[in-house]
């Protein structure tokens, strides 16, 4: 306070001389309110007329509710924090009206400070602790681009109540989450807390900005997706001239001549653009809108990124809303009034004539920045840059150490937020957008943003460019699609020449990369672009006119890099003119190869071109390493008959052949003619392949209509909301678990839960009771155990009875039975002594096992936690 | 196969060679045609001669080109006549009367080698067929194992059949060959299973640990002679070879019988023994100077060649590309012609060609032209520089044997007074150290003596002088030499470039000739 109130005792001496100065100049004045005042004094109509006209502005933008006061939050559900202040808090808001009194004081020509805005209970809360820093469990929300697209498509933008003033309400963030609105001010003090959690040297802006800030009008920028990127130009490093560097051959041109040609090929090129400048120019005009009367005055909140922390090499903003950074010298930041983190809070004192380009962001140094809470963590004034950063990391080491002592120091810390934490579920986090739309209007653009799957095509974005500026002459439209089955990633889509891209990942069952083409019919121009290290062929590339079709290969074992088929028309032999049933005859294939290393250049075949009406081969060779001329050869495929009748099988004219070195053996007719006989059978093939080619083509098309049809989408193993067979799966995982914990729980019933129910409940046992307790169960026990010998005692008499009685009737009338009872007879001895030696078997089992049995309970009863205590003593 | 009595043997002729080629060629239509024209025997590349009594290979020394040849079911005793079959890649003469493994020194690229049913006991002389990967040495006589080692030397060896022989008798045959020969894949057509290589593997593991370890030993030691022979001839292209250390030094002394007589005269010793240290010190000097030198001329030459392949390279892309144009037009103009029908348009179209054609010839031959005067005038820059260098070299050279010259004068001064000193001792008879006979012998008179200190002292003199200038001579004659190739290479790079020029240029002026006449007969 007293750097301040030096400070300003020394200004306002000067300031009042300037300000006669100033008027006199009639520059802009310097604190915008000053504008504002004046404005306000000189014509309230003026304000109205404004405020109407932004009314106006307000209907353009969709579903909004003016302010928050509106909105339905239930108060009484929201933690204590936000209902009242504590102690310390109490403490801080005195320091601020306190601070804000000497402010007003010593400035009186400034607007009130924004300190502590009403939040959701209408509690006033210190702006510094409505920033609560939080790392977000995203690694995509790592960087500062990111977060602030995220918060930017996140929350829909509500405008000031008064554009011309801060809002009276700041909610926490948490609350401007589940709403998904807020303005400028929430977003900033959002993204702030973001930024500074995940260790950027963030800041909340209160100032002043442009008209298309504040209303985050874009429909004069220009859309970022359309703007090419700019091709690094790579400089080519001149190698330094060699010492054996031959010299150039002597340049024997005329200079003159030379000269007057650039003279007027510079004169054309001046001409072309002086009148590219000048449409440039009437363009400008026509676009650039009319002024903002509230220029200057539009209150704006956005965040700022100082260097140094996150290896931030240079200090820039955030709009919050459009989530874009700008210089510190953009012409859209108009003037800071102040600005805070979650630790301080510090007033501008620099002049803002020139919007914010002479701005010194050192926050140490006391006359440029006033800052409200003594605090350690800036320096008091850096001199140099290097001393800067060190010192800061110094006194962040310090803050930390005494961060439990200081409370009671006279430097007075910031209390802790009051905001409760940030937090996104995964769900809002994919579906980003309000009800997973956005649309954004750009310069001739529109951009349009989808959350995956709302779609059921997959499409999450499209950008439609327009020819105008008003939208209505469709230039191109460019979409987006994520999670489809096809793979397609981009249509690209040329209104003018109706040329359509489809760009596809890796992955579609035809390895298919790009497919470009007006029509989906066959035999149009179009052009194919593939994976090629995902197909055996190794084709990259094929293009389609008409007449022909170009095919570009890489790394195939044959080297064949390129084949090129024109076809004749086609012979009109039945009604059906598929390729299929009907190919086109194929006029001329060329065939090129790569250099087969294992060959030597005068065999190895760079290009052969089979003439399939002339019955023309025509090969050529390679080039080799020291020569400039090729071999080549011509072979005339035509069967003759000499004047005997006999057929010719080879003549010297029938191959015509330069050799670059020519050598013995290929002279001789028999190499040529086995040559042709090879050549003729390749050439059977190359048609094949064209023909296999041209279904292909037909395969892919109708490959792709389906696909197109059927748009379906993939979804994650992961995805475990959406992945409805693992969803199934899981649920029968819990349902088996849960049965078999309904089983355990079975088992583990109580056997002692009867007799603990004849005594009186809520008593403690007593010994007597307790060795009772044990008699009872284990005589009851024994009771069960003999019971049980007993009734398979009985079945078993009672079968072995039956058994008895019937082979008695069996002796007795043997005679006269049938062999059909004597059968039936028989099968029930052998059942019956089945059963009765199974229920032997279990008396004796239960003979063995019952003692053992009654031994182990009355362990376990020994052992149990309730009458362990108690018959302790007793044994 | 003996099959000695039944029929007489015969031996490889001109008519056999004949008709088994006739029989062997191509058929049909391209037999006709081969017959037709004839077939040179250097363009067969596969030869059968099975079943046919050779007694004895000969006459094949036409089939340059061969690749395969089957000699088997004959009664050959000796494998001979093979010599100029390099290529050979197949060689079947199994079923023969072999009785040793010879005369296959030349057939580098042998990789199958059939020598089934003969009556080989040893295997060796396989030496040279580096490339071996199928050898089949089945029904022979080889009784020994040790004869498996020697195979352990053919390191793409896969296929070996050794079944039929005494050696494959014995219990250990398979495990001892597994063992041995662990890259093996097929032992007597059967495929060895990885479970019988580990079991041989450690039956015999001693001692074909031992086997490696000599063999290691072996072919370190190879490696190290590699290396200091490689070393040598480095030290030979900068010509100091043997002057990094006192070589130079023991040679004076080594044909100087008076020095090493002189050298246990008292004093001597220690007199003999700063010298050498010094003198040691300069060869050093010299060796360094020597080997730097050498880095710098090579660093030279690199440039320069790299320069002129550069150059070169361009030049080659030049024209390739003035042929690339020229033949794009040059095709569509000849099947214009070709489908033309009128007379007079023919002939202003040929005539067209024709000058198209003398067009490219001449720009090809000013691009040849030009870059012949760019590289001359590149190799006479070169030519300076790398004389300069070579003087400079020779100039170190001479100063650093001129200070040992010196310092041989200076050793001889003090050697002479010693000499002279003990003279006179001997003299007054108050040596009291015992000499040899031989050494006592110079101190008859002091003539002698001078005498000889002097012939030592002209022997060394004469040994560094001749080092000097063996290697003054060396060096220029490398001079020379290398100058002689550059100037050759260049000489013949022109020649064929216009020769590869001129014979293009002719071809498309016959080309159009041809047409011309085929016009004018239609």
């Amino acid at each position: 306070m007293e750097v301040l109130k030096e400070k300003v005792e020394e200004e306002e001496a000067a300031e009042r001389e300037e300000a006669a100065e100033r008027a006199e100049r009639g520059e802009k004045a310097m604190w915008p309110m000053e504008v504002q005042k004046e404005e306000s004094t000189v014509t309230q109509e003026m304000l109205r007329d404004l405020e109407r006209k932004l009314s106006e502005i307000e209907v353009s933008i969709p579903e909004k509710p003016s302010t928050f006061t509106k909105d339905p939050i239930d108060v009484s559900k929201l933690p204590l924090s936000y209902q009242s202040n504590t102690l310390k808090e109490e403490h801080l808001l005195q320091v601020a009206d306190n601070f804000s009194r000497q402010y007003s004081h010593l400035c009186p020509d400034r607007v009130p400070l924004f300190l502590h805005p009403l939040n959701e209970c209408k509690v006033p809360k210190f702006v510094s602790t409505t920033i609560r820093p939080t790392l977000m469990p995203y690694p995509e929300l790592y960087n500062w681009d990111t977060c602030a697209q995220f918060v930017s498509d996140f929350l829909s933008m509500v405008p000031l109540p008064d554009p011309l003033k801060p809002p009276p309400y700041l909610y926490s963030s948490a609350t401007v989450l589940k709403l998904q609105k807020g303005n400028c001010f929430d977003f900033s003090t959002l993204l702030c807390s973001m930024l500074i959690g995940a260790g950027y040297d963030a800041y909340c802006v209160n100032g002043y900005g442009s008209q298309d800030l504040c209303l985050m009008d874009l429909t004069r920028e220009v859309c970022p997706l359309t703007m090419k990127p700019k091709e690094a130009v790579q400089k080519e490093e001149k190698a330094p001239p060699k010492k054996y560097a031959i010299r150039p051959p002597r340049d024997l041109s005329s200079r003159f001549e030379q000269e007057q040609e650039t003279k007027r090929q510079k004169a054309i090129q001046d001409e072309k653009e002086q009148r590219l400048r000048q449409e440039e120019e009437r363009l400008m005009e026509e676009e650039s809108a009319k002024t903002d009367p509230l220029y200057g005055l539009r209150v704006h909140s956005w965040v700022l990124v100082l260097s140094g922390k996150r290896e931030v090499p240079e200090s820039f903003f955030i709009d919050p809303f459009t989530a874009r950074s700008y210089g510190k010298d953009d012409d859209h930041f108009l003037g800071i009034e102040s600005l805070w983190n979650h630790k301080n809070y510090w007033v501008n004192m620099q002049d803002c004539w020139n919007c914010c380009k002479d701005l010194v962001f050192d926050l140490g140094d006391p006359v440029k920045w006033e800052y409200m809470l003594l605090d350690t963590s800036k320096p008091l004034l850096s001199l140099t840059e290097g001393d800067d950063s060190e010192m800061s990391e110094m006194n962040d080491e310090d803050d930390v150490e005494n961060l439990g002592k200081e409370d009671e120091d006279e430097s007075f810390d910031m209390p802790p937020a009051w905001v409760e934490r940030i937090e996104i579920s995964p769900e809002a986090f994919e579906t980003r957008c309000p009800n997973g739309k956005k649309v954004i209007q750009y310069k001739r653009a529109k951009l349009e943003k989808w959350a995956p799957y709302v779609n059921t095509n997959g499409l999450v974005s499209r950008l439609t460019s327009y020819e105008d500026l008003e939208c209505t002459k469709i230039l191109e439209v460019k979409e987006w699609f994520q999670n489809r089955e096809d793979m397609l990633e981009l249509r690209h889509v040329n209104k003018i020449t109706g040329l359509i891209i489809d760009s596809f990942k890796p992955g579609h069952p035809q390895a298919l990369r790009v497919h470009s083409y007006t029509s989906m019919q066959p035999e149009r121009d179009r052009v194919m672009e593939f994976y090629e290290t995902a197909r055996v062929d190794g084709l990259i590339k094929r293009e389609e006119t008409a007449k022909t079709m170009t095919e570009y290969y890489q790394g195939r074992p044959d080297f064949l890099s390129y084949r090129h088929v024109d076809f004749g028309p086609r012979v009109k032999k039945t009604a059906l003119n598929s390729a299929e049933s009907n190919p086109r005859p194929v006029v001329k294939i060329t065939e090129r190869f790569f250099r087969n290393p294992e060959k030597p250049a005068d065999e190895d075949v760079a290009e052969r071109v089979f003439m399939i009406l002339d019955e023309r081969i025509q090969l050529r060779y390679h080039c080799r390493e020291d020569h400039i001329t090729a071999s080549k050869r011509e072979f005339l495929r035509r069967t003759e008959v000499d004047s005997k009748g006999n057929k010719i099988i080879m003549t010297p004219d029938m191959c015509i052949s330069f050799e670059v070195e020519p050598t013995e053996h290929t002279k001789k007719l028999l190499y040529q003619y086995e040559a042709m006989m090879k050549l003729k059978d390749e050439e059977k093939l190359s048609r094949h392949q064209a023909w296999e080619s041209e279904l292909e083509v037909l395969e892919i098309l109708k490959l792709r209509e389906e696909e197109e049809a059927a748009h379906a989408l993939t979804i994650s193993i992961y995805d475990t909301k959406r992945n409805e067979k693992s969803k199934e799966y899981r649920e029968a995982m819990e349902r088996v678990m849960h049965e078999e914990h309904l089983r355990q729980m079975e088992a583990q019933l109580d056997y002692l839960a009867p007799f603990l129910a004849q005594l009186p409940p809520g008593e403690k046992l007593t010994r007597w009771q307790a060795v009772r307790l044990k008699d009872e169960c284990l005589s009851d026990f024994k009771q069960r155990l003999i019971d049980k010998a007993n009734l398979i005692q009985a079945r078993f008499e009672k079968e072995t009875q039956e058994l008895q009685k019937k082979q008695q009737w069996y002796q007795e009338n043997q005679v006269t039975l049938t062999p059909e009872d004597e059968d039936l007879y028989l099968s029930y001895c052998s059942q019956a002594m089945f059963r009765i030696r199974i229920l032997e078997q279990r008396l004796n089992r239960h003979k063995e096992l019952a003692p053992l049995k009654y031994l182990a309970l009355e362990e376990k009863l020994y052992k149990d936690p309730r009458l362990v205590e108690i018959l302790k003593v007793f044994v | 196969m003996s099959r000695l009595g039944d029929v007489e043997p015969r031996v490889i002729d001109d008519h056999m060679l004949k008709q088994a080629v006739g029989e062997q060629g191509p058929q049909e239509e391209a037999g006709q045609l081969a017959k037709q024209e004839g077939v040179l025997f250097k363009d067969v590349l596969s030869l059968q001669l099975d079943f046919q009594n050779i007694l004895r290979i000969d006459n094949l020394w036409p089939f340059e080109n061969l690749r395969k040849l089957q000699l088997d079911n004959n009664v050959i005793e000796k494998i001979e006549g093979l010599e100029r079959l390099t290529r050979l890649v197949w060689l079947d003469l199994s079923f023969n009367n072999i009785e040793a493994i010879e005369g296959l020194d030349s057939l580098e690229s042998l990789e199958d080698l059939s020598l089934f049913n003969n009556r080989i006991s040893k295997v060796d002389s396989l030496d040279a067929l580096v490339r071996l990967q199928v050898l089949s040495l089945g029904n022979n006589r080889i009784a020994n194992l040790t004869n498996v080692i020697y195979l352990r030397r053919f390191k793409g060896l896969r296929t070996l059949s050794l079944a039929g022989n005494p050696v494959a008798e014995q219990d250990d045959y398979k495990m001892f060959v597994c063992a041995y020969l662990p890259d093996l894949v097929y032992l007597d057509f059967r495929r060895i299973d990885d479970h019988t290589k580990e079991l041989a593997e450690v039956k015999h593991q001693y001692s074909l640990d031992e086997l490696k370890h000599r063999e290691n030993l072996l072919q370190a030691q190879q490696e190290d002679e590699q290396a200091r022979r490689e070393e040598l001839e480095e030290h030979k292209a900068a010509f100091v070879e043997n002057l990094n250390g006192p070589f130079l030094f023991e040679s004076m002394y080594a044909e100087d019988v008076e020095g090493s007589k002189l050298a246990c005269l008292p004093g001597v010793g220690e007199l003999l023994e700063t010298y050498r240290d010094k003198f040691v010190i300069v060869c050093l000097n010299l060796f360094e100077c020597g080997l730097k030198q050498q880095e710098k001329r090579k660093a030279e030459l690199d440039t320069f060649s790299q320069c002129v392949q550069e150059a070169i390279q361009e030049n080659q892309e030049q024209g390739r590309q003035r042929i690339a144009k020229f033949e794009e037009t040059h095709l569509l103009s000849l099947s214009a012609i070709r489908d033309a029908s009128e007379l007079t348009t023919l002939e202003t179209r040929l005539v067209a060609c024709r000058e198209r054609v003398a067009e490219l010839f001449n720009a090809l031959m000013t691009l040849e032209m030009q870059l012949a005067e760019q590289l001359e005038e590149t190799i006479s820059l070169f030519e300076r520089n790398i004389a300069d260098l070579v003087g400079l070299f020779v100039e170190n050279v001479q100063s650093l044997m001129a200070q040992c010259r010196d310092l041989e004068n200076h050793h001889h001064e003090k050697l002479l007074e010693a000499a002279i000193n003990t003279l006179e001792k001997t003299v007054k008879g108050e040596l009291d150290e015992d000499l040899p006979d031989d050494v006592r012998a110079l101190f008859v008179d002091k003539d002698t003596l001078v005498n000889a200190v002097g012939a030592s002292h002209d022997v060394h003199l004469l040994k560094i002088d001749s080092r000097e200038d063996e290697l003054v001579t060396k060096v220029h004659a490398w001079c020379t030499h290398l100058l002689d190739r550059i100037h050759r290479d260049e000489i013949t790079r022109n020649r064929k470039r216009v020769k590869e020029i001129s014979q293009y240029a002719d071809h498309a002026q016959t080309e159009l000739d041809a047409l011309e006449c085929a016009e004018l007969l239609d």
